[in-house]
């Protein structure tokens, strides 16, 4: 187990990190600096750039970084608030606590519910300095996966995992998540890595953005990474809806606190309708599922939230495992 | 040397073989074996006490050579004769086979055809002839690929397109079975190319005692000459599957010569290579890799140019028949969870419009996703629980999927799709893979190719990284490749970056073939890709849990295809060959106008189990588009099998198309292409086959001749004891060896005593 001191230090330099990142004048998509900044969100969040850990052995429990409070193993279980101050353990792919084992073991795994970590505009009201890319996480990564591996006999890895878009290491998690696109800012080095990323056959699901003004900078990015690719509507006879869970409808998932006390599911006013879209290949294989005016994230972590309607989890725990089972076949 | 024999024992070492040795003395052996005794003592005494000036060595000496020189006087005496069967004068038959192929039309020793000397030496004039007719009946055949009577060896026109010997010898045997045959005389170079095992016409030819006699004509080699060895191509093949073929160019005289070597589909070039020529006794190989993309029967040529002065020009050249089919195969894939190499397998092969992968996932316990199914029944209850609705697939993949998830008969039904049905089985590594999957002890182990070693309690602990690399064998293996222009250069295999097992798989088993081994960095490496033949089909194992690695890896150039190629490759091989119901199978897959060819149909029910009591029906198509129809009968001999003979008369491309049903039950149809017209099969291998003929005649009691020696047949067939013979005595005693002898020692006692001064 790490030394106390370790701990502190690290929890110093996140906490500096984020600061600094926060103190930026204005919203810029300048390379060098977004890169900066991502990282020190990235480090705050408790993700190291070591190789992962699916293709290298543990040398010895005593490297291991055992979480410093009961983790979420049993699905949705007591799920700590974010605190930047505090890094989060097990601290993203890296964690090397193996809850199926008492001795380490390699952490061979076939599924990796990876999440993107992107270069954004920097936070906004009511949920701190966290960066865009790093909402609802870890909690929603562990509470998804809890489940996922519940309702499948998928061999997927328990914890999250936060990988930047321009690591190649990327190429190794084929399914990959990112939120919040609607503060997208991706440098260039971002854009190619996530351009060869799809081509290469990875495959991307975009949630919780809402309203035309992040539709805009979303598509914006997004033509960046693929220019001249259509986005197009995704029907509900498309395999993606009836590959695991037959979904009839595409509903509105609302984030905490909406969609109750007579409180609207939606955001804003141009984000009273759900849409799924996608983006295809050129041999028609979808590679990007746009999941607007929704937010599954939100389901997943507050799941377990007795004020979280429990049909929108339901209905956002399904489309998850749908479209994880769908990716992974397709 | 046989003449030398001859001199010093009046008749040849075969009179000796055949005959036997007496002894004629009117006088009774035992007085004549006394007095010799009697003599012999007195010659023992008298040299025994001679006294004088000789030591006692002289009296030994000449006392033996006295003693040897009444040995010899006795042996005399006693009249040795040898006893011989001699055939009887116009009573007997002898039957005279000339090979009429075209390879007699070769130049012999003598720089003269090799029919020259049959048209010459056995032609009616002849003193051969005449001497063998002063005693025997004679009766000429020819052969080729048939045989028939003759009247004599002018008759011969050598275009025969084939030789088989052993129906020659079987039709001549039948032939004069009802007269005293004496023996058999074959003239022939020995270049049987009939394919039919020769011991099966010695057999009758032993039990009727007939002997025969072989001349081998033509040199045992051709120099200078080149020669392109047999090529092996599938029987069918899909549209645009890469073949590999090693092309074997032997020669004599042509040491130090680089040669292309071309790939021809009708005037279309496929590939082009080049080979140097090294020592006589050393082919060369030169590998070439192409593509057939037009769909039907092509005839795909192999062949070196003719070199300057070359003997025989013909044997550059191999021509070999192809069916391309553009009929898409149906492969099951079985996978027993989510996982990356079923999205990347699929996409590896969704181009490949003759692959028809068919998806059938286990998503959650007993909850299945089917993807590419041909319609809603399609597996609607999961894994094919019958024969009929496995076996309607040809190739089945096997991926992370434990034993237990199968019942014994399931698990016997896969063993069975192998090798009875003769589809391909894959089975992919993976923690519920091979031995981690409970698949030892059951009948899918005896299927695979390797061997399962004991499995890890958590399949983790024997995860493994592995570089992989290519057996030897693996290099040219269709199933091995990351590239089908060109064979997969070993910078590309070390450029791929490393995959990982969970399954310890470190030996195949006896007859299979490691195609790719895994190099772990320790001492053991790991098999990652092998093969083998079970019954009808074959078994492959791919010992990976990552394959998908090679296509999304940063290392990898987004415009690398070795993935997809390697995917490809591997699933077209594996149901490439795969029998369909109804089998079609030509004895030989080209032949000239007028030959006769046997055609086979092997008809197979459902469950790909023969049918005896089929209709099947064929309709041949000649290359003007005329049909013939008729029914195939059943063979009887082998079970499923139907049979008939088709003598093509025109050249060009005849279609055979065969239906079979059973009562009201369609069983199945299939198309055979036969490729009419001139042959060079008998100019290759042409030279004398030495060997074939002395067994021939060493086998049946007879003897082998070259056109040297040849002039002793008739006195050999004379006592060969075949056919209506008397005895006959040779006296022996008056031998020029006998007297020599007598002389030599009585020489030599003199000699000896006149230099040791006793005269």
């Amino acid at each position: 187990m790490r030394p106390f001191s370790t701990v502190l230090t690290a929890a110093a330099v996140a906490v500096f990190g984020v600061i600094l990142a926060s103190s930026s004048p204005e919203i810029s998509g300048d390379g060098e600096r977004a890169r900066e900044e991502s990282e020190a969100a990235i480090s705050a969040a408790g993700v190291d750039r070591s190789p992962p850990p699916r293709y290298s052995f543990f040398a010895s429990p005593a490297g291991l970084r055992l979480p410093s409070a009961p983790l979420p193993t049993e699905a949705l279980g007591p799920v700590r608030a974010w605190n930047p101050q505090e890094p989060q353990e097990p601290g993203g792919a890296r964690n090397s606590q193996d809850p199926d084992g008492v001795s380490p073991l390699p952490e061979v795994r076939e599924f990796f519910f990876t999440r993107a970590a992107y270069t954004g505009y920097r936070g906004r009201g009511g949920w701190g300095r966290r960066p865009s890319w790093a909402i609802d996480y870890p909690e929603a990564d562990h509470h998804f996966m809890t489940v996922l591996k519940r309702l499948t006999n998928l061999d997927g890895y328990d914890w999250d995992n936060a990988i930047r878009l321009e690591d190649p290491e990327l190429r190794r998690f084929p399914f990959l998540y990112a939120l919040e696109v609607g503060y997208m800012d991706l440098t260039e080095p971002e854009v190619r890595g996530l351009r060869d990323y799809l081509d290469a056959g990875g495959f991307l699901v975009i949630d919780d953005f809402w309203g035309m003004r992040e539709w805009d900078n979303f598509v914006y990015n997004m033509s960046r990474v693929l220019p001249g690719r259509e986005i197009e509507d995704l029907s509900l006879d498309h395999p993606l809806f009836n590959v695991f869970y037959d979904i009839t409808e595409v509903r509105q998932t609302p984030a905490i606190g909406r969609g109750v006390n007579g409180r609207p599911t939606w955001e804003s006013p141009d984000s009273k309708v759900p849409m799924v879209k996608g983006i295809h290949d050129d041999d028609g294989r979808l590679m990007v599922v746009i999941n607007w005016n929704t937010d599954l994230g939100d389901a997943w972590e507050h799941a377990e939230n007795p004020f979280y309607p429990l049909e929108y989890s339901t209905y956002a725990y399904q489309v998850g495992v749908n479209m994880v089972v769908y990716g992974m076949s397709h | 040397m046989e003449r030398l024999f001859e001199a010093l024992f009046k008749f040849r070492p075969l009179l000796f073989a055949e005959g036997d040795l007496t002894f004629t003395s009117p006088w009774p052996m035992a007085l004549l074996v006394l007095g010799a005794a009697a003599v012999a003592a007195a010659a023992v005494a008298t040299y025994g006490t001679a006294g004088g000036r000789t030591s006692a060595g002289d009296r030994t000496v000449l006392a033996t050579l006295r003693l040897a020189a009444l040995g010899v006087l006795t042996f005399c005496l006693l009249q040795p004769t040898l006893v011989l069967s001699s055939t009887v004068a116009q009573r007997n038959f002898v039957g005279i086979l000339v090979d009429d192929s075209r390879s007699m039309t070769l130049p012999g020793e003598d720089g003269q055809p090799r029919s020259a000397f049959a048209t010459e030496v056995f032609g009616a004039e002849s003193e051969l002839v005449e001497a063998l007719s002063e005693r025997f009946a004679l009766r000429y055949f020819r052969f080729a690929g048939d045989a028939g009577r003759i009247p004599g060896p002018e008759a011969l026109a050598h275009d025969g397109t084939r030789t088989d010997l052993a129906s020659a010898l079987d039709r001549a045997r039948e032939e004069l079975s009802s007269v005293p045959l004496s023996g058999l005389v074959v003239l022939s170079d020995g270049a049987d190319n009939a394919g039919r095992p020769l011991a099966e016409a010695l057999v009758p030819l032993q039990a009727a005692s007939v002997p025969v006699y072989t001349v081998g004509l033509g040199a045992e080699a051709l120099d200078p000459d080149l020669q392109v060895g047999p090529v092996e191509l599938p029987r069918t093949v899909l549209q645009g599957s890469a073949l590999v073929v090693d092309v074997l160019v032997s020669h004599r005289g042509f040491e130090g010569r680089r040669v292309p070597v071309l790939v021809e589909d009708g005037v279309r070039l496929l590939v082009q290579d080049t080979v140097t020529l090294a020592g006589p006794d050393e082919p060369a190989i030169a590998r070439v890799r192409f593509t057939l993309d037009e769909v039907g029967p092509r005839r795909i040529r192999v062949r070196v140019p003719a070199q300057d002065g070359e003997a025989v020009a013909q044997n550059n050249a191999r021509d070999i028949s192809v069916e391309v089919r553009e009929n898409t195969r149906k492969i099951l894939y079985f996978e027993g969870e989510p996982r990356w190499d079923v999205k990347f397998l699929k996409r590896a092969v969704e181009d490949d419009p003759n692959l028809q992968v068919v998806l059938l996932q286990r998503t959650a316990d007993n909850k299945f996703y089917r993807r590419d199914i041909d319609g809603p029944e399609e597996l609607v209850d999961g894994f094919p629980d019958t024969r009929e609705e496995l076996f309607a697939y040809e190739g089945l993949i096997l991926g992370s999927v434990e034993a237990s998830f199968f019942t014994s008969d399931q698990l016997s039904m896969i063993a069975d799709f192998v090798s009875q049905r003769g589809g391909g089985l894959l089975t992919l590594g993976g923690r519920n893979a091979l031995a981690e999957g409970g698949y030892g002890g059951t009948a899918v182990e005896e299927a695979l190719p390797v061997v399962l070693e004991q499995s890890a309690a958590e399949p983790r602990r024997a995860y493994t990284e592995v570089k992989v690399t290519p057996t030897p064998a693996g290099r040219s293996h269709p199933a091995a490749q990351l590239r089908t222009d060109q064979e997969t250069p070993d910078s590309l295999w070390e450029a791929l970056p490393v995959l990982s097992t969970l399954n310890r798989i470190e030996r195949v088993k006896p007859g299979a073939t490691p195609l790719l081994v895994g190099d772990t960095g320790g001492d053991t490496d790991r098999i990652v890709l092998a093969h083998q033949r079970y019954g009808r089909g074959k078994s492959v194992t791919l010992a990976v849990q990552d394959l998908w690695i090679w296509q999304m890896h940063a290392d990898v150039p987004l415009e690398d295809l070795s993935h997809e190629t390697f995917v490809q490759q591997i699933l077209r091989w594996l149901v490439e060959g795969v029998p369909e119901r109804v089998e079609l199978r030509a004895e030989l897959d080209a032949v000239e106008p007028g030959e006769a060819v046997r055609i086979g149909a092997t008809v197979l029910d459902s469950t790909y189990l023969e049918v005896n009591d089929a209709s099947v029906l064929a309709t041949i198509t000649d290359p003007t588009g005329a049909t013939e129809s008729r029914l195939l009968d059943w063979s009887v001999e082998t079970d499923g099998l139907y049979a008939t003979e088709l003598r093509p008369d025109q050249p060009g491309t005849w279609t055979v198309d065969v239906s079979a049903a059973r009562g009201e039950e369609m069983l199945g149809a299939g198309v055979l292409h036969i490729a009419v017209g001139p042959s060079d099969v008998e100019f290759f291998d042409a030279g004398r086959r030495t060997a074939v003929l002395e067994r021939l005649a060493e086998s049946t009691g007879g003897r082998f001749y070259t056109p040297e020696t040849v002039g002793s047949l008739p006195e050999d067939l004379q006592f060969t004891g075949a056919g209506v013979t008397v005895t006959e005595e040779r006296d022996l005693w008056d031998m020029p060896f006998l007297f020599l002898t007598l002389l030599g020692l009585l020489g030599a006692e003199w000699t000896y005593r006149r230099l040791r001064g006793l005269v």
